[in-house]
């Protein structure tokens, strides 16, 4: 943001014009992407992995691949059908974020030893993931606006949230820092879901049962996905890994039981 | 392919736009920079720039959404990152020339009224030409129609805009910079990726050659729209120039002196020149429009 603006001073309008910039973008990445390199200090310490541990790591990093590759194919679908200009910026700065993320997470492949990424990405996809990918795009193909956007920035942002965030706490420190500038991304673009999908139910409640019961069938494909990244990354169960999920499903009111 | 695209990385991107010539500018210009005040007192040389930018605001709208259509459409993942920086650089492109169109005094709530008012109808169907190849799924009449004709089109504009406002109006020329530094690239990367494509699909060469034939007509009509439109106004800034300000050489016209035809003629033959060089680069033949 400019430093003249002062943002409470700002109609609400003039206000999501600017946190939906590029300009804002901009000064909000430099905080966090400066001096980085794929995401992260690039004299940070490899840390030794066990054998079954390693394996774990690369599974769970193929399916975070296989998350961000399908909010990088729903965002970039998005734009075409976004409700106004800065809503179609917006998506575009998240487009970015999303190919940053498919970036550093195949880079980090690569640091771990992986040689073909891409191939092993498609050989370790988790079934629910790729049936939740296909179903959100099934919604971008169809141009629906609210079904894409609480599916993709809602359900699907607010899920990477929650397991890059538990992941972080326990992950070795180059995978650690990748996954928290990551995080920072999601914050954003789960924060433009929740607000456009959150004024848009105000002023249209009906659209609220026909989303209800998308959350609902898209819930459980969620739920199972987290339990096998937990399963795969040694947490403790489900509830731990879904944990900021289920908050934001409870904040807009969705259905996840 | 690999290699050439580790080059086109969005780390690579963000080493060079973001923390490199975007750093520490304000919608792509120095902060605290204005608009010419000889030109915004003046009520034609301001219709005239609001005329302009609304073609601008048009052509990046449209590279937006082709952009950001050609990344569900690409056949890898690396060419889908390059597209998702593409695409960002598209959309910045449309918010520094919509501020632009702030900053000449168009009311927010009067935007949509200004585009439909000023909006050239042959840059609409320039557009149109392009975006219904990525509708129907070609990924490589889409990046021809996008990274060569319309990013080597814009390219050459920019150029020559920057050369009139380098001097007259040095806000406009530092946000125009940027842009022709993102063109280069996304020019770059159209002429690497798609020739191999088109050497494996030899068979969509003639469609893809009257897409560009089309796409063609439809840019030189926007040209001779848009000089003949502004004639007069070219002849009052020139007599109303500063005498020392030296002159604005383009392609070996002076645009300080030059008069609206030469100026179309330099713009069109550049151009197409441009689009010969490219187009050969990449295994087609440059086609110009049906008579």
């Amino acid at each position: 943001m400019s430093e003249t603006v002062e943002p409470h001073e700002l109609s609400q309008e003039d206000f999501l014009a600017e946190v939906h910039s590029f300009q804002f973008w901009l000064e909000a990445v430099d905080g966090y992407l400066g001096g980085t390199s794929f995401g992260c200090d690039p004299d940070l310490p490899e840390q030794t992995f066990a054998g079954e541990e390693l394996e774990f790591l690369i599974t769970t990093l193929c399916n975070y691949c296989i998350g961000e590759r399908a909010a990088l194919e729903a965002s970039s679908g998005m734009i075409r059908f976004a409700p106004d200009p800065e809503a179609a910026i917006f998506l575009a700065t998240q487009v970015v974020d999303e190919g940053r993320h498919l970036e550093v997470f195949v880079h980090r492949l690569k640091m771990l030893g992986v040689s073909d990424p891409w191939t092993e990405i498609d050989q370790r996809a988790n079934h629910s993931l790729l049936k939740f990918k296909d179903r959100l795009l099934e919604f971008v193909d169809q141009r629906d606006w609210e079904a894409s956007l609480l599916v993709q920035n809602v359900i699907l942002e607010a899920m990477e949230f929650s397991a890059f965030q538990a992941h972080a706490a326990s992950a070795d420190p180059i995978t650690a820092a990748v996954l928290t500038g990551v995080v920072k991304d999601e914050r954003r673009h789960m924060g433009f879901g929740e607000n456009d999908l959150g004024r848009k139910l105000l002023h249209a409640p009906h659209t609220r049962s026909r989303l209800n019961q998308i959350a609902r069938e898209l819930n459980t494909l969620a739920l199972s996905t987290f339990s096998e990244i937990a399963e795969s990354l040694g947490l403790q169960g489900e509830t731990d890994v879904s944990a900021n999920y289920l908050a934001t499903m409870d904040r807009l009111g969705f259905p996840h039981g | 392919m690999s290699d050439f695209l580790s080059a086109f990385s969005i780390q690579s991107w963000l080493e060079s736009c973001p923390q490199g010539y975007l750093d520490s500018t304000e919608y792509g210009h120095r902060p605290g920079e204005k608009e010419s005040e000889a030109m915004l007192d003046n009520e034609d040389f301001l219709e005239q720039e609001i005329r302009t930018t609304v073609q601008l605001v048009l052509g990046e709208r449209a590279a937006l959404a082709a952009s950001s259509g050609l990344i569900n459409l690409a056949p890898d993942d690396p060419s889908r990152m390059f597209l998702a920086t593409q695409t960002l650089d598209e959309a910045r492109h449309v918010e520094i020339f919509t501020q632009r169109l702030y900053d000449l005094g168009v009311k927010k709530s009067d935007l949509d009224g200004t585009l439909a008012n000023y909006g050239n109808p042959n840059l609409v169907k320039f557009a149109e030409v392009l975006l219904e190849k990525i509708d129907k799924g070609d990924f490589v009449a889409g990046v021809v129609g996008q990274n060569i004709v319309l990013e080597g089109m814009a390219f050459s504009v920019f150029e020559m805009m920057h050369a009139t406002n380098e001097i007259a109006n040095p806000k406009f020329a530092h946000t125009l910079s940027g842009t022709i530094a993102d063109e280069r690239r996304h020019v770059g990367f159209g002429e690497n990726r798609i020739g191999s494509l088109l050497q494996a699909q030899p068979e969509k060469k003639p469609e893809i050659q009257k897409m560009q034939q089309e796409m063609t007509a439809h840019m030189l009509a926007v040209f001779s729209d848009s000089f003949a439109e502004s004639e007069e106004v070219i002849q009052e800034v020139q007599t109303s120039a500063d005498p020392d300000a030296g002159p604005a050489m383009y392609q070996g016209v002076d645009l300080n002196t030059a008069d609206s035809e030469e100026m179309e003629a330099v713009l069109s033959n550049t151009v197409i020149g441009e689009f010969k060089t490219r187009l050969a680069r990449i295994g087609l033949e440059y086609l110009p429009p049906a008579a």
